[in-house]
């Protein structure tokens, strides 16, 4: 055992003679290389040129591609009136909720697996879910549209949704996956200890925990699924086509200006969609809905 | 006792692996009684908790609850419920319907709920919180909810799993208060799963201690502390001066220095290794009373902290035994004993215990 007796406490250090300035402030004195300023701008004009063009044509008076001749939207009315794109839109509104609905469905139930699961097939299987995100997406393109013919399924808007859905699935596993490790095991249990059947406890207070992520992950297919073209072009059939595929045909036959209005169109809608994406977990007070977007 | 307890474990094991979390335990807990499970982190206090709720099956043996055999019930099942070390309380819902979940779950009317949660959160002094989010109560305001969440449900058994370890220590103080009172009022049997000793001693009607998966002792705070049934019961519960010696003719032999007299003991065989356990309060340093073992040692060190005055006096090389005296209003300052002084202490002789 050791004395308890307490020895005087070391005098505080005297503070310092004035002679030290107030603490720099960071960065103030680091120049800003105006070279890394130029890559920027360089790169962000690159990026967005090309669609900042797409928009503002699409606007235009005239039929030129190349010349703007006054602000008009007759190319949005040309649009609304074109039955073949606007049938092409509706199929691709039901192929993004199929996938959505689908994708959702199967990747939350994946993730609460693949959390609780500690056998090693279970971990293999989370393993093997990551592979469709390396995955070139013409690849699983071509291997879908293999995989229907040689089971003799006719192309069609069906066969699109089950192609996003298996592609989207890994997307809301691997969202969901780490808000599911991230619940108190307790919670469920406790849930169970008040008289609730392991469903009632999943439903009454897991999906509950989840619902933010399960939102934004959610939104997120709706977005990614949309506008995605690839996948959906070896897998579609003929008629009606999604919106990205029929456009790819239309501009093989000369590009018109309603493909600029229905770029535009889609471009504001997919924008909205991520943001909301993003704001989704602070409407529920907490963190954790995209972390992989937000980068939190 | 006669009436059925309200929980048996029944030689109950549960075994990972080749390791066992608790291996053969058998107790009784008795209807109304405040008991607490006792011992060091690994124990097995938790695992038998959570093999009460129903949240770990046994790999031997069985759990009754009143008489019955729930063994293979899941927790939804059995008529007991649980106040959570983390307290897992439902953040998605407001205090009230943490509170009113159970109730639900069993059916129990919309009046009779309200009634119910609004009776229990007054009892745990959470009215007026009721529409809040868990979210935004403190510590000690959490473990209330979890606390009412369960005991609202009337269960037979209230299973707590080290409820005020999260808390700092006055807190823990005042909850320790606060929950004996509450089980008084409930009359509902409780469970209490603790690594804290005073908490335990404080607490309980009757306490378990646990080591490695065992039961080493099951009594009486008074009991458990008084006539510890093991080497580790006795240096877990409180202080304990544990010396090794060997048993021969009424006396223990250091191995070095003089032999404690201990009295005729039953069933030690002369020659057999022993331990000594003497607490550091029941030794004596003046006033002897006839009967008493007497024995001289020097002082090493002098421990004064307030109440108390610890010595530490070694008896034979290598051998210190701690004694420990009041600090009472009659105590002088300068009747203390100072370092390197010879000492006479002794003890009464049923105050010094023999252990395997």
């Amino acid at each position: 055992m050791t004395s308890t007796r307490v020895t005087p406490a070391p005098a505080e250090p005297a503070e310092r003679p004035g002679r030290s300035p107030a603490p720099r402030r960071r960065g103030r004195a680091e120049r800003r290389p105006r070279i890394l300023i130029a890559v920027t701008a360089l790169f962000f004009a690159l990026l967005y040129l090309p669609i900042g063009v797409v928009a503002l044509y699409s606007f235009n008076a005239k039929k030129s591609l190349t010349v703007f001749g006054g602000f008009s939207l007759r190319w949005y009315r040309a649009f609304l009136h074109d039955d073949v794109l606007i049938s092409s839109l509706g199929t691709s509104l039901k192929i993004s909720l199929a996938a959505m609905a689908g994708s959702v469905l199967l990747g939350v139930a994946l993730a609460i697996g693949l959390v609780r699961s500690r056998s090693r097939l279970g971990s293999l299987a989370g393993l093997i879910m990551l592979v469709p995100l390396i995955t070139p997406e013409i690849v699983t393109g071509v291997a879908s549209m293999l995989l229907f013919k040689g089971l003799g399924v006719t192309l069609s808007t069906g066969t699109v949704m089950l192609a996003e859905i298996t592609f989207s699935v890994s997307y809301v596993t691997v969202i969901l996956r780490s808000r599911v490790a991230a619940l108190n095991p307790e919670v469920e249990e406790a849930a169970m200890d008040l008289g609730a059947t392991r469903w009632q406890a999943v439903r009454l207070v897991t999906l509950p925990a989840l619902l933010p992520a399960v939102l934004a992950s959610a939104v997120l297919i709706f977005a990614l699924v949309f506008d995605d073209f690839v996948l959906a072009y070896f897998t579609t059939g003929v008629d009606p086509q999604p919106l990205p595929v029929r456009i790819y045909s239309a501009i093989r036959f000369g590009v018109r200006p309603t493909v600029n209005a229905v770029g535009t169109l889609m471009l504001a809608g997919s924008v909205a969609l991520i943001a909301l994406a993003l704001f989704i977990p602070r409407l529920f007070g907490r963190k954790g809905g995209l972390d992989i977007l937000s980068g939190s | 006792m006669d009436a059925t307890p309200a929980v048996r474990l029944d030689g109950v094991s549960k075994q990972f692996g080749d390791s066992y979390a608790v291996r053969d335990v058998n107790l009784d807990i008795e209807a109304g009684e405040f008991f607490s499970l006792l011992g060091p982190s690994g124990c097995g206090k938790t695992t038998s908790l959570r093999m009460i709720g129903g949240f770990t099956d046994p790999t031997a043996g069985s759990v009754l609850l009143a008489g019955e055999d729930v063994t293979d019930l899941p927790p939804n099942r059995r008529n007991v419920n649980t106040v959570f070390q983390s307290y897992a309380l439902f953040d998605h819902l407001s205090v009230a319907d943490n509170v009113a979940f159970g109730l639900r779950r069993k059916g129990v009317g919309k009046d009779e709920i309200g009634e119910r949660v609004g009776e229990m959160l007054e009892l745990v002094q959470l009215d007026g919180h009721a529409l809040r989010k868990p979210g935004t109560l403190s510590g000690g305001q959490r473990q209330r909810v979890a606390l009412a969440r369960a005991l609202v449900n009337r269960p037979a058994v209230l299973l707590l799993d080290e409820p005020l370890a999260a808390l700092d220590l006055k807190l823990r103080r005042q909850m320790q208060v606060e929950l004996k009172q509450i089980q008084r009022e409930v009359g509902i049997t409780f469970v209490f799963v603790t690594h804290d000793q005073d908490e335990a001693l404080t607490m309980s009607d009757r306490l378990a201690v646990m080591s490695e998966g065992r039961v080493e002792q099951c009594g009486t705070p008074e009991d458990v502390y008084e006539h510890p049934a093991s080497r580790f019961v006795a240096s877990f519960m409180g202080t304990s001066n544990l010396v090794d010696g060997v048993y021969r003719d009424g006396k223990v032999v250091l191995e070095q220095g003089p032999a404690l007299p201990v009295g005729r003991r039953e069933g030690v065989g002369d020659g057999s290794s022993v331990s000594v356990s003497v607490r550091p309060e029941k030794i004596w340093l003046s006033d002897f009373e006839p009967g008493m073992s007497v024995l001289r040692g020097v002082i090493r060190e002098t421990v004064y902290s307030g109440a108390t005055t610890t010595y530490l006096i070694e008896v034979a090389p290598g051998v210190t035994l701690s004694a420990l005296e009041q600090n009472t209003a009659r105590a002088r300052m300068e009747d203390r004993w100072n370092g390197g002084e010879t000492v006479e202490f002794g003890w009464r002789p049923e105050h010094c215990l023999l252990l395997d």
